[in-house]
C-alpha cells in the first residue's frame, strides 16, 4: 500500500534537502522543525536559508547538539568559489576585490544562483543533512534555471561543468529530497501544482513530496455543505462559530485541488500561537507533529 | 470625521501597496480601488501578477495590458448593495479599471524607446546575456512596474492610481529595484568593457579580465562586450528616465501603503521597511493589517453537541488564541509612532466575483479612532 508517511519520510531522510513552496506558507519553520527533528536523531545537520535579509549574512551558528544553521551569502560564497577555481590567494584577491567582477558577478545573470546554489552543493559533503528553505516560488525557480542558463551562456567552461555536477545531484533520488510546502488555501495550492510541474521538468526522475501546513480541525461530519452556507452573499464570517464551520468546510475543498491532481500529501496542524510570541516553541510543537505522523 | 485610509484614497494621486507574499495584497488592492471609485475617483488598479489572482478573483478569465472597465460590475454590485441597505453615498461617480501589465513587452518597448536607433534595440535584445537578465535579473519586473505607473501617470486618466507591487521575498525589494537596475547601468563600469582589450593598460584590470575568461569561456566573454555596447548606447537615456521615475516616487502624490498579517514575525520587517522608505524620502501612509480575526463575534455554539465536541473546541481555543496574538500586536503597533490605517477582515470563503470584492471594500476597519479591541 502506498504510504504518504513513507514517501514523505524517504524524501526527508536524503543528504540534500529542499523545502519549496511560495511566500507565506510557513516554509522557515517547517524547515527548521525538520532540521531539528533530523539533528535529534542525532544526525550531523545543517538548515540553510539564502540570504535571509534579517539574519547575519555567511555565518554558521551552531543551534544546538548535532544542529547549526547558515544564512548563504553571496558575496562570501562567491569569493570561497572564486578562492576553490583560482587557487592562488594572491590572484583571487584581486579577483574578487575588482570592483567590475563585482559588477559583473552581481549583474550577470544566474551568476548569483549558481553561487548560492554552489554553496549549498559544497556543504553537503559535511552533513548528513542539509535542509534547504527556499527563497519563495519565483526566485526559488531562478535558482534552478540558472543551471540551465549557465550551460547555456558558459558552454564547454569550468563554470557549466560544475553546473552539470550540481544538476546531477539535484536530479538523484539517492541524494536530493525535493518537498512543497503549501497552505489549504486555493491560490497556494494552485501556485504550487505549477511548481511541481517545474520541478518535474527539470528532476523528472525524483519527483516532490507535498505537505500541506496549518491545517484548521476538521470539525464538519460531513462534505456536504448546507444551502445556508453555498448561498451566502458576503464571504465576510459572522461569528467564530460561523468561521470554524465555513473555514473547516473550505480547506477540505480547496484541498481537492491536490486530490484531483493525483497528489497524496501529509498534513500539519495550525498550531495555537503562545504568549510569549516566541517562535522557538512553535518549532518544537511542529517537530513533534513531524515525528507522530512518522515523517521524520 | 473620515478615517485613514479614505483620506489616503481621497487625497494622494498615486497608491502602492507594498508587502511580502501570503499577505493578501493582491485582493487587498483591489478592494481599494473599488473603495475609490465609491468615493468618486477614477481609479486604476495596477497589478504585476504572474499568478493571474486578480483576474481569478474578479471572476474574470484574464486581465490584459490595456485597461479592462470593471465600472458596470461594480456599479451592479453598488446599486444591490445598497438595496440591500448598506449605507453609501446617493450614487456611484467614480470609475474602476484594472491592468495586469506585461512586464516583458514593457521591458521591450523601453529598450525600444531608449535606444539611438531600431537596429540598436534589436542588436541589445537578440543578446543571450540580455534575454536571460530581462527574464531574471531581480529588480526588472519592479522597475517596469514603476515605468508603467510613471506612463500612467502622466496619460491623466485617472486621478488614482493603486500599485500592488510584486509578490517579493522582503518587501524592501521592491524599493531597492531602481537602485539595482541602477547599479547595473554604472557608466564607469561599463566603459571597461567597451574599451578595446588592447586598450587596457591596467594589468590589475587585465589580470581579472582573463581570470574570467578561464573561468567562463571566449564565447560568454564576446556576448559580454557585446551586451556592454548595447548597454552602453542606452545608459544617457536609462539614467534621465530614472531620475524621471525617482522623482515621481519621493513627490507627496505618492504615498505607501504596507500590508501585513498581525503576527508577531512580521513585526521586526515592518519596522525595518518603514525606516527605509523614511531615508528615502518616501512617502509613508501607513499600515494595513490584512486577515484580522477580531472582528469575529463570540457567541456560545447554539448547538450543545458542538460545544462538547473535541474538535469544535479545539478550533474554538484556536481562533481565541489568534484573536488574542492579534490584540497584543496590533496594540504593541499602536504604541509607536506609526500609523495603522485600516484593518480588513479574514473572509470566510474565496473571493469570485466584482461584488465579492465590493462587500470587502466596505468590509475595511477604517474607523480614525479605532482600538484593538472587538469591532
Amino acid at each position: 500500500m502506498y504510504s504518504v508517511s513513507k514517501k514523505i519520510a524517504v524524501t526527508l531522510d536524503r543528504n540534500l534537502v529542499f523545502v519549496h513552496g511560495k511566500g507565506g506558507v510557513g516554509k522557515t519553520s517547517v524547515s527548521q522543525a525538520i532540521a531539528l527533528g533530523l539533528a535529534a536523531k542525532k544526525k550531523r545537520t545543517l538548515w540553510v536559508a539564502i540570504e535571509d535579509p534579517m539574519r547575519p549574512p555567511g555565518e554558521l551558528l551552531p543551534q544546538g547538539p548535532n544542529l547549526w544553521h547558515l544564512n548563504c551569502s553571496f558575496k562570501l560564497a562567491f569569493e570561497e568559489y572564486a578562492g576553490l577555481k583560482i587557487g592562488m590567494p594572491r590572484l583571487t584577491h584581486l579577483f574578487v576585490q575588482n570592483k567590475l567582477m563585482q559588477y559583473l558577478a552581481k549583474a550577470a545573470p544566474g551568476v548569483h544562483e549558481i553561487v548560492l546554489l554552489g554553496k549549498i552543493w559544497y556543504e553537503r559533503t559535511r552533513y548528513d543533512h542539509v535542509i534547504v528553505d527556499m527563497p519563495s516560488t519565483g526566485y526559488g525557480l531562478a535558482m534552478f534555471q540558472s543551471t540551465e542558463n549557465i550551460s547555456h551562456l558558459f558552454g564547454g567552461g569550468p563554470l557549466h561543468k560544475d553546473a552539470e555536477s550540481m544538476l546531477k545531484t539535484l536530479r538523484s533520488p539517492e541524494e536530493t529530497g525535493h518537498i512543497i510546502i503549501s497552505l489549504p488555501e486555493e491560490m497556494p495550492l494552485r501556485e504550487s501544482l505549477e511548481l511541481n510541474d517545474f520541478l518535474i521538468r527539470n528532476f523528472e526522475k525524483n519527483p516532490a513530496a507535498f505537505l500541506v501546513n496549518r491545517v484548521f480541525p476538521q470539525i464538519n461530519e460531513t462534505l456536504e455543505l448546507s444551502p445556508a452556507l453555498t448561498e451566502r452573499i458576503n464571504p465576510l464570517a459572522t461569528s467564530v462559530e460561523d468561521y470554524a464551520q465555513m473555514r473547516s468546510w473550505l480547506e477540505s475543498f480547496n484541498l481537492r485541488i491536490w486530490k484531483d491532481a493525483g497528489i497524496h500529501y501529509g498534513a500539519l496542524r495550525q498550531v495555537a500561537p503562545d504568549l510569549q510570541d516566541s517562535e522557538s516553541p512553535l518549532i518544537r510543537l511542529l517537530c513533534e507533529q513531524l515525528q507522530r505522523e512518522a515523517y521524520l | 470625521m473620515k478615517s485613514s485610509i479614505d483620506q489616503t484614497l481621497q487625497n494622494k494621486r498615486v497608491i502602492i501597496t507594498c508587502g511580502t507574499g501570503g499577505v493578501g495584497k493582491t485582493t487587498l488592492s483591489a478592494a481599494l480601488g473599488i473603495r475609490a471609485a465609491i468615493q468618486g475617483r477614477r481609479a486604476v488598479v495596477v497589478t504585476i501578477d504572474p499568478a493571474k489572482r486578480l483576474a481569478t478573483s474578479l471572476g474574470l478569465s484574464g486581465l490584459g495590458d490595456q485597461p479592462t472597465d470593471l465600472t458596470p460590475q461594480v456599479q451592479a454590485a453598488f446599486e444591490r448593495a445598497k438595496l440591500n441597505g448598506a449605507s453609501l453615498p446617493e450614487e456611484m461617480k467614480g470609475t474602476l479599471a484594472a491592468i495586469v501589465p506585461d512586464t516583458r513587452k514593457t521591458f521591450e518597448n523601453f529598450v525600444r524607446e531608449l535606444a539611438p536607433s531600431p537596429a540598436a534595440a534589436e542588436r541589445v535584445m537578440s543578446n543571450p546575456i540580455f534575454q536571460i537578465f530581462a527574464k531574471e535579473f531581480s529588480g526588472t519586473n519592479e522597475y517596469m512596474a514603476l515605468e508603467r505607473l510613471h506612463s500612467l501617470h502622466i496619460q491623466n486618466h485617472y486621478d488614482c492610481i493603486i500599485l500592488d507591487t510584486p509578490p517579493t521575498r522582503n518587501t524592501l525589494a521592491f524599493l531597492e529595484a531602481p537602485r539595482l537596475l541602477a547599479q547595473f547601468f554604472d557608466e564607469k563600469l561599463i566603459r571597461w568593457l567597451v574599451l578595446p582589450a588592447n586598450k587596457i593598460v591596467a594589468t590589475g584590470m587585465k589580470k581579472a579580465f582573463s581570470i574570467l575568461e578561464g573561468l567562463t569561456g571566449a564565447s560568454f566573454m564576446s556576448h559580454l562586450f557585446d551586451f556592454a555596447s548595447g548597454l552602453f548606447s542606452v545608459q544617457r537615456n536609462f539614467t534621465a528616465n530614472l531620475k524621471r521615475i525617482t522623482e515621481l516616487m519621493e513627490s507627496p502624490q505618492v504615498g505607501f501603503l504596507m500590508v501585513t498579517t498581525p503576527t508577531p514575525t512580521h513585526q521586526e520587517e515592518v519596522d525595518h521597511f518603514i525606516q527605509t522608505l523614511k531615508k528615502q524620502g518616501l512617502h509613508f501612509e501607513g499600515i494595513i493589517f490584512n486577515r484580522t480575526l477580531a472582528y469575529l463575534k463570540d457567541e456560545v455554539p447554539q448547538d450543545t453537541a458542538r460545544a462538547k465536541n473535541p474538535a469544535w473546541k479545539e478550533a474554538y481555543d484556536l481562533i481565541h488564541a489568534l484573536q488574542k496574538r492579534e490584540r497584543r500586536v496590533i496594540a504593541s503597533f499602536m504604541q509607536k509612532p506609526v500609523q495603522v490605517c485600516a484593518k480588513l477582515p479574514e473572509l470566510a470563503r474565496d473571493v469570485h466575483s466584482v461584488e465579492d470584492l465590493f462587500h470587502v471594500a466596505l468590509a475595511f476597519d477604517a474607523r480614525s479612532d479605532f482600538n484593538t479591541g472587538e469591532s
